[in-house]
C-alpha cells in the first residue's frame, strides 16, 4: 500500500503522527499538573487515522473531528499552542475559554467545523457543508469521523443517508477501536465488519489497517478523489485500538491484557518508522532531526499557552448571537446564472420509468423506488443492480488484504 | 391589491427572498415537487430548480444539521419542519449544536427552521403542538411566532436575513382563515418588537399567533362591557420586548396573558415573574393566565376544545381581574 | 520563587486521592515534568509529574495519606528558574479583576429602596382586620403620605384598589382616567438586580422615585462599573481623605523630552511620555517616606518592602489599575516599557489578573484630558495616590522676574488614618525635587 506516496509524504505523515503524540504526552503532564480543566482525551496508538485520512484533504476542503482527532488538526494547519490553550480553558484558546478540549472550529481560514460531545451530529453538518460547496462549485471535499460506539447514534444513520441520497462529496471515517468507553463493539454493533454499514445507503465503502499510516492515507486519498469526481459519499472503517482509557480518569482495566499487548506489538508510529528505515527514507540523524523540530516547537507553544490568561469573568455573558460581529457571505465559484432564474427554472414533475409521469405525463425525470437510477421493471429488487458503484467492494476486500499482511509482517 | 392569505404571506416571503439572494435555498419533506404538505412551497421547485429546493428523507435531524452546515459556507437555508411538532426529532441538533456556535466558537449559523403549529384543527396529539418554550429556554435562538400575513410576511424575510438561527412558527389555524393586504414594495419586521394592536387603559392582554385573534375580539366584546383591554401582540418571544410590556403595564396595572401552549412553563409565567422584578409596584392586581391545560393535546372536538385556551375563557378571567 | 504543588483533579468525579510514593526527598533537585509522586484514586493511578524545575523544599502530605483535590502537597523552591514559569504559576489562580475592597461594607442602615416603595408590611385596620391593597396602592399611598387605615375599600373583598387611592389622594378625583401616567410611572428595577435585592453601591441618596422624571434612557451599568462603583464608595466610607497640592515646574524635564523623544522612539521602539519621570519620581518620594507605601489593616500599619505602583488607565468602557511592580527597581526605559505595554493590554482586554493587584501606591492622570489639577479617591488597600494636573506653560516669578515655565499641579489624596499633613508634603517635595533636578539618563 506504498505505491505513489513520495518520500516526502512519508516523512511528514511520520513527522505529524510523532507530532501528534508529543501534544498528547506533554497535555498528559499539564493535566498532571492540575494545569488543565475538565477531561483529558487521548488518541495513543491512533494517530495513523487521524493523520492519514486529514493529510488526503486539500487546503479548501472542510473537516470537522472527533474529540481525540488531533493529529487532523494539526495536520490542517491548527498550531499546537491553541490545543493546548483550549485544555488549559486560557483566554487566548480559539474558544477564548469558553469551550475545552478539541471543540474549536475555523470557518475562515482553515475550514474546520467544531465537534460537539454528541455523537454523530457532525454527520449531517458536514454533508451540509458538501452540498453548499458544490452549490457553489467550489469542488471541496468534506470529511468527518466516527467511532464504533458512535455508528450506534440515529443521527449517524440519517446523516449518512441523506448524504447518500444528496451524493454529497463527503468521506467519513470510521474509527474501530473495539471500545466505546468500557463496553466491547460486539455488544455495540452486531457486524464483523462495521463498513458493512455503509451497504444500507449504498455508499462505496473500504476498510483498513488503522495502524498501517501509508495505507490510512492512500485509502482516504483514493476516496477524497471519488468524492471529488462526484461519486457521492464514502465510507472507511479503520480497524484499531484504543490504548487509553476513556479519559485520564480511566485505567480500563476491563481491557484484557493479552490484546493490550497484542496492539500495544502493533504501534502506528514504530511500525512506520521501522518501514522507513527498512526503506532507507530515515536514519538515526534524520530521526534525531525531526524529534529535536518537536520538541523545540513544543516548548515554545507550551509557553505561550502557559502564559495566557484565564478569560475576563464577564466574558461569560457575552457572545450568545452574532449581532453584526459576522457577515457571512457565499464565494461563489461558478456564474449565479446558473442557480437563478429563467435557468434554475425547471418542469418540477416526477416521472416513473415504465409508468409515465405525475401531473398528466408533463416532464423532468425521476425515480422509482430508490436513487436516481431508472429501475428495470419486472425484475425483483434483488436481481436490480445496485445503485452505487459495486466497486466498492474490491477496495475493501484489498484493503482487509493488505491489513493482514501488514498485520503479519 | 387583493388581500392575501397568512400562507400566501409566507410563500410570497420566500419566493422574495429567494428571488433577492441566491444563497437563499430551501429544505424540507416534500418541499419540492408536491410544494410542501400545505403548499407553502408550492411553484418555488419550478422557478429556482432542484438545487435550491430540496425534498430530504424523514429526517429531521439531518434536515437541521444539512441547513446548519450549508450556513457555514454562507448560505441561508430555510429547513420546513412539515409539522412543527417534529421539531424535537432534531431537538439535539437545534439546542446544542446549532444554538452554541456563535457563543462556543464563533459560528453564527444564519437558518431558518419554520413549520405549521398550533391546535385548533383536530390534528391530534402529534400534530398541533406549540414546542416555542422548548426553544425560548435555549441562548443562541430567536423564536417568532406571528399572528397576522403582514407580520408573517415582513418577519420570515428579517428572518432570512438575520444571522443567527430563527424558529419561525406559524400556525396552522391561521394559514387560510386570515386575510390582509400587503405593500407591493419589499418590507420586513423587526425581530424582538411586540406591536399594541389595540389600546386600553384598565387592563393590558399579552398574547401571540392564533390567541391574538381571539384576545382581540374578546377585547372588542369588553368594551362594551365598559373595560378598555389593551391588547400587545409579542410577535417574537425571544428576545422578549420586555420593554412596551413595561410601558404598557405602567399605564393599566394589571395583566392578563393569553396563550395556546400549556400552562406550565409557558411564557405568561416568565412574564409574570419579569412584573414581579421589574414593575412591582406598578401591579394593582396579580398577573392572571389563560392557557390551555397541563395535558397533551386530545383529539375528539369537544376534549380539544376544552383544553384549548377561547374567548369565553379570556373574558372571564379579564372580567375578574378588572374587578379586582 | 515557591511552587505549590497540588493534589490533581483526575476526573470529574474525583474528589481526593492519595499519595502512594514520593519519587524525590526534600532537597532533591527537579526538572520540570520530572516524576515527583506516585497517587491512587477511585478511578486511577498516575505518576505526578513536576509543575515546575527547583528544588523540592518541603513534603506536607506523605505517604500513604489521602487528601483532597487541590490540596497542595508540597512546595517546590524555584529560585533562578525562568521567569515564564513563575508567570505561569501565577496565572493559574484566577482572580477578580480588579480587587474589589476587602472591607465588608456595613450594612445598608435604610432598607433597600425598591423595598421601602413596594415591600411595607400589609397594614391592620384598627379592628386588627388586614388591609388588602396592591403593590401600587401602597406605593402611591407612601408617596402621599395616606394611612391605608382611612381609605374605604371598594375592590374585590373590599381590597383597595387603584381607584380607591387615586380617589382618596385627588380628593374624590374619579377613577382611573385622572391618574398621570408620567407622575404614576414606577421607575425601572436596579440595573442587573432581580427581584429587588438592591446592591450596596447602588444606595440613592434620595428616594428613587425622584431620580426618574422628563425623558430619560436607562443605561444598566457593567459588571466593570460596578465593581469601580464598589470600590469607589468602600475607598470613602474607610478612609478619611485628605487632599495636598504642589506646583512643579517641570520646564527642564519637558525640553528634555522633546529633546530625546525621536531618537528614544526609534532606539527602543516604545514612546517617550511624561508618565515615567512621575513614576521614578513618586519612587523617590516612597523610598523616602515609606508610610505612604502601606496598607492599614485595622490597627496595624503593613509597610509594604515593594514599591508597585499602580497607573490608572482610563478605558471606554472604565477604568483599570495595572501595577508596575518594583518600580524602584526598574531603570527608566524598563518604566516606559512597562506603562506602554500595560497600557496597550488594559485597552484589548489582555492584562493578566495578577497585573492588576498588589499595587502599593497609585498615579492618576487627570491632566491628560486638560484638568487643571484633580482631588483622586484612593484605590485600595493603598493610603495615597498621586495626581498630576495638566502640564502648561505659565507665568512663574523666578528672581523677582517673571519667566514662562512649564508648569504642573500635583494632588496628593492621603488616608490621614496613617498619614499626616507633615510626611504628605514633604513626600510631595521630593517629587518636585526629583523632577525639578532631573539627572537621570533617558536614553
Amino acid at each position: 500500500m506504498t505505491s505513489g506516496i513520495t518520500r516526502q509524504q512519508h516523512l511528514d505523515l511520520y513527522y505529524f503522527m510523532k507530532l501528534n503524540r508529543a501534544v498528547e504526552d506533554t497535555m498528559v503532564k499539564l493535566f498532571r499538573q492540575n494545569k488543565i480543566v475538565g477531561g483529558l482525551y487521548g488518541s495513543l496508538g491512533q494517530e495513523a487515522i487521524s493523520v492519514g485520512t486529514a493529510y488526503a484533504l486539500e487546503k479548501k476542503d472542510w473537516l470537522a473531528p472527533m474529540i481525540r482527532n488531533i493529529g487532523a488538526l494539526l495536520v490542517k494547519g491548527v498550531p499546537p499552542r491553541d490545543i493546548f490553550m483550549q485544555h488549559m480553558a486560557k483566554y487566548g484558546s480559539p474558544t477564548l475559554g469558553k469551550d475545552g478540549t478539541s471543540h474549536f472550529g475555523d470557518l475562515e481560514n482553515l475550514h474546520i467545523v467544531s465537534p460537539i460531545s454528541m455523537l454523530g451530529d457532525l454527520i449531517p453538518v458536514m454533508a451540509g457543508v458538501a452540498i453548499a460547496g458544490r452549490y457553489l462549485g467550489q469542488k471541496i471535499v468534506t470529511m468527518t469521523w466516527i467511532g464504533d460506539g458512535g455508528s450506534s447514534t440515529g443521527v449517524f444513520h440519517e446523516g449518512l443517508n441523506f448524504a447518500a441520497v444528496q451524493k454529497a462529496p463527503f468521506v467519513l471515517i470510521l474509527e474501530n477501536n473495539l471500545w466505546a468507553y468500557s463496553t466491547p463493539v460486539r455488544r455495540q454493533v452486531p457486524l464483523e465488519n462495521l463498513a458493512d454499514r455503509a451497504k444500507a445507503y449504498g455508499i462505496a465503502s473500504y476498510i483498513v489497517d488503522g495502524n498501517d499510516v501509508a495505507a490510512v492515507y492512500q485509502t482516504s486519498k483514493e476516496a477524497v478523489d471519488r468524492c471529488r469526481a462526484g461519486e457521492g459519499p464514502i465510507l472507511i472503517e479503520a480497524k484499531t485500538f484504543r490504548r487509553l482509557g476513556h479519559a485520564q480518569h480511566d485505567a480500563a482495566e476491563y481491557v484484557p491484557k493479552e490484546m493490550r499487548a497484542y496492539w500495544e506489538a502493533r504501534d502506528p508510529i514504530a511500525l512506520h518508522e521501522k518501514f522507513l528505515t527498512s526503506e532507507k527514507l530515515l536514519d538515526a540523524n534524520g530521526k534525531a532531526e525531526i524529534e529535536k523540530k518537536i520538541d523545540t516547537l513544543l516548548a515554545a507553544e507550551r509557553d505561550f499557552a502557559e502564559n495566557s490568561p484565564s478569560p475576563p469573568p464577564e466574558l461569560a455573558a457575552q457572545g450568545v448571537y452574532c449581532e453584526g460581529c459576522h457577515t457571512p457571505k457565499p464565494k461563489w465559484e461558478r456564474p449565479i446564472a446558473e442557480v437563478t432564474p429563467p435557468k434554475s427554472s425547471i418542469e418540477a414533475v416526477w416521472t416513473v420509468e415504465g409508468f409515465g409521469r405525475g401531473k398528466g405525463s408533463r416532464g423532468a425525470n425521476a425515480p422509482i423506488h430508490f436513487g436516481d437510477t431508472p429501475a428495470v421493471v419486472g425484475k425483483p429488487v434483488s436481481e436490480r443492480k445496485p445503485v452505487a458503484k459495486s466497486s466498492a467492494k474490491k477496495p475493501a476486500k484489498a484493503a482487509a488484504a493488505a491489513a493482514s499482511r501488514k498485520a503479519r509482517r | 391589491m387583493a388581500p392575501v392569505t397568512f400562507l400566501e404571506a409566507i410563500k410570497q416571503a420566500m419566493f422574495e427572498e429567494m428571488e433577492r439572494d441566491p444563497a437563499v435555498v430551501l429544505l424540507g419533506e416534500d418541499v419540492g415537487v408536491y410544494g410542501g404538505a400545505f403548499k407553502t412551497s408550492e411553484g418555488l421547485l419550478e422557478r429556482f430548480g432542484w438545487e435550491r429546493v430540496i425534498d430530504t428523507p424523514i429526517s429531521e435531524s439531518a434536515i437541521i444539521g444539512a441547513a446548519c452546515g450549508m450556513s457555514y459556507l454562507g448560505l441561508r437555508p430555510i429547513a420546513e419542519m412539515q409539522f412543527i411538532d417534529f421539531i424535537l426529532c432534531a431537538f439535539n441538533q437545534i439546542t446544542n449544536f446549532v444554538a452554541k456556535g456563535h457563543y462556543l466558537w464563533g459560528a453564527p449559523a444564519p437558518i431558518v427552521i419554520r413549520g405549521p403549529s398550533g391546535g385548533g384543527v383536530h390534528g391530534g396529539p402529534f400534530h398541533s403542538a406549540n414546542p416555542e418554550m422548548y426553544f425560548v429556554h435555549t441562548p443562541g435562538l430567536k423564536v417568532i411566532y406571528p399572528s397576522t400575513p403582514y407580520d408573517a410576511k415582513g418577519l420570515l424575510k428579517a428572518a432570512v436575513r438575520d444571522n443567527n438561527p430563527v424558529l419561525f412558527f406559524e400556525h396552522k389555524f391561521l394559514y387560510r382563515r386570515i386575510k390582509e393586504e400587503l405593500p407591493a414594495e419589499d418590507y420586513t419586521v423587526p425581530i424582538g418588537k411586540a406591536v399594541v394592536r389595540r389600546e386600553g387603559r384598565h387592563l393590558t392582554i399579552l398574547s401571540y399567533a392564533a390567541m391574538m385573534h381571539t384576545s382581540l375580539e374578546a377585547a372588542e366584546q369588553l368594551a362594551m362591557e365598559g373595560i378598555e383591554a389593551e391588547v400587545i401582540d409579542l410577535r417574537t418571544l425571544l428576545p422578549l420586548d420586555e420593554e412596551t410590556i413595561l410601558d404598557s403595564v405602567k399605564k393599566t396595572n394589571k395583566v392578563l396573558v393569553v396563550h395556546e401552549d400549556t400552562k406550565t412553563g409557558g411564557i405568561a409565567g416568565e412574564i409574570a415573574a419579569i412584573l414581579c422584578e421589574k414593575a412591582f409596584s406598578d401591579l394593582d392586581g396579580p398577573v392572571f393566565r389563560v392557557t390551555a391545560l397541563d395535558t397533551p393535546v386530545p383529539y375528539a372536538p369537544p376534549l380539544e376544545e376544552y383544553f384549548l385556551p377561547n374567548k369565553e375563557k379570556v373574558l372571564h378571567a379579564a372580567r375578574e381581574l378588572a374587578r379586582y | 520563587m515557591a511552587v505549590d504543588i497540588v493534589m490533581p483533579q483526575m476526573g470529574e468525579s474525583i474528589f481526593e486521592g492519595t499519595i502512594t510514593k514520593w519519587l524525590k526527598k526534600p532537597g532533591d533537585k527537579v526538572e520540570r515534568d520530572e516524576p515527583l509522586f506516585e497517587i491512587s484514586t477511585d478511578k486511577v493511578d498516575a505518576e505526578i509529574p513536576s509543575p515546575s524545575a527547583g528544588v523540592l523544599k518541603e513534603i506536607k502530605v506523605g505517604e500513604g495519606q489521602t487528601v483532597p483535590i487541590q490540596t497542595v502537597v508540597g512546595v517546590i523552591d524555584v529560585a533562578g528558574s525562568s521567569a515564564a514559569a513563575t508567570a505561569s504559576a501565577k496565572a493559574e489562580t484566577p482572580k477578580l479583576a480588579p480587587a474589589p475592597a476587602k472591607t465588608p461594607a456595613p450594612a445598608p442602615k435604610a432598607a433597600p429602596p425598591a423595598a421601602t416603595a413596594a415591600g411595607a408590611p400589609a397594614a391592620e385596620r384598627h379592628d386588627g382586620e388586614r388591609i388588602h391593597s396592591s403593590p401600587l396602592v401602597r406605593r402611591l399611598a407612601k408617596e402621599h403620605g395616606i394611612d391605608l387605615t382611612t381609605v374605604p375599600g371598594t375592590g374585590a373583598g373590599g381590597r383597595i384598589s387603584k381607584e380607591d387611592i387615586m380617589a382618596a389622594i385627588g380628593g374624590g378625583a374619579s377613577a382611573g382616567t385622572t391618574a398621570a401616567p408620567a407622575r404614576a410611572a414606577a421607575p425601572p428595577p436596579p440595573p442587573g438586580v432581580s427581584g429587588g435585592q438592591a446592591h450596596v453601591a447602588f444606595e440613592t441618596a434620595v428616594p428613587r422615585e425622584k431620580i426618574y422624571f422628563g425623558h430619560y434612557e436607562v443605561q444598566p451599568m457593567t459588571a466593570m462599573r460596578q465593581r469601580i462603583a464598589e470600590h469607589m464608595l468602600a475607598s470613602k466610607r474607610v478612609s478619611p481623605h485628605v487632599y495636598s497640592v504642589d506646583e512643579i515646574d517641570m520646564t527642564k524635564i519637558a525640553a528634555l523630552r522633546s529633546k530625546t523623544k525621536d531618537e528614544f522612539e526609534k532606539r527602543h521602539e516604545t514612546k517617550l511620555t511624561f508618565m515615567p519621570f512621575f513614576v521614578r519620581a513618586a519612587a523617590e518620594g516612597l523610598r523616602a517616606f515609606p508610610t505612604l507605601n502601606a496598607s492599614l489593616d485595622g490597627i496595624n500599619v503593613v509597610l509594604h518592602k515593594e514599591i508597585n505602583i499602580g497607573i490608572a488607565v482610563a478605558l471606554d468602557w472604565g477604568l483599570i489599575v495595572p501595577v508596575i511592580r518594583n518600580a524602584d527597581e526598574k531603570n527608566f526605559l524598563g518604566i516606559q516599557r512597562a506603562l506602554n505595554d500595560l497600557a496597550e493590554r488594559a485597552r484589548s482586554k489582555k492584562l493578566k489578573p495578577d497585573e492588576v493587584q498588589e499595587g502599593t501606591f497609585s498615579i492618576t492622570n487627570p491632566g491628560v484630558f486638560g484638568g487643571l489639577f484633580g482631588l483622586p479617591v484612593i484605590s485600595q488597600p493603598n493610603v495615597g495616590i498621586l495626581g498630576l494636573g495638566a502640564i502648561e506653560k505659565r507665568p512663574v516669578v523666578i528672581n523677582d522676574s517673571i519667566a514662562i515655565r512649564s508648569m504642573c499641579y500635583v494632588t496628593l489624596s492621603y488616608d490621614h488614618r496613617v498619614v499626616d499633613g507633615a510626611i504628605a508634603h514633604q513626600f510631595l517635595h521630593k517629587v518636585k525635587e526629583t523632577l525639578e533636578n532631573w539627572s537621570e539618563s533617558v536614553l
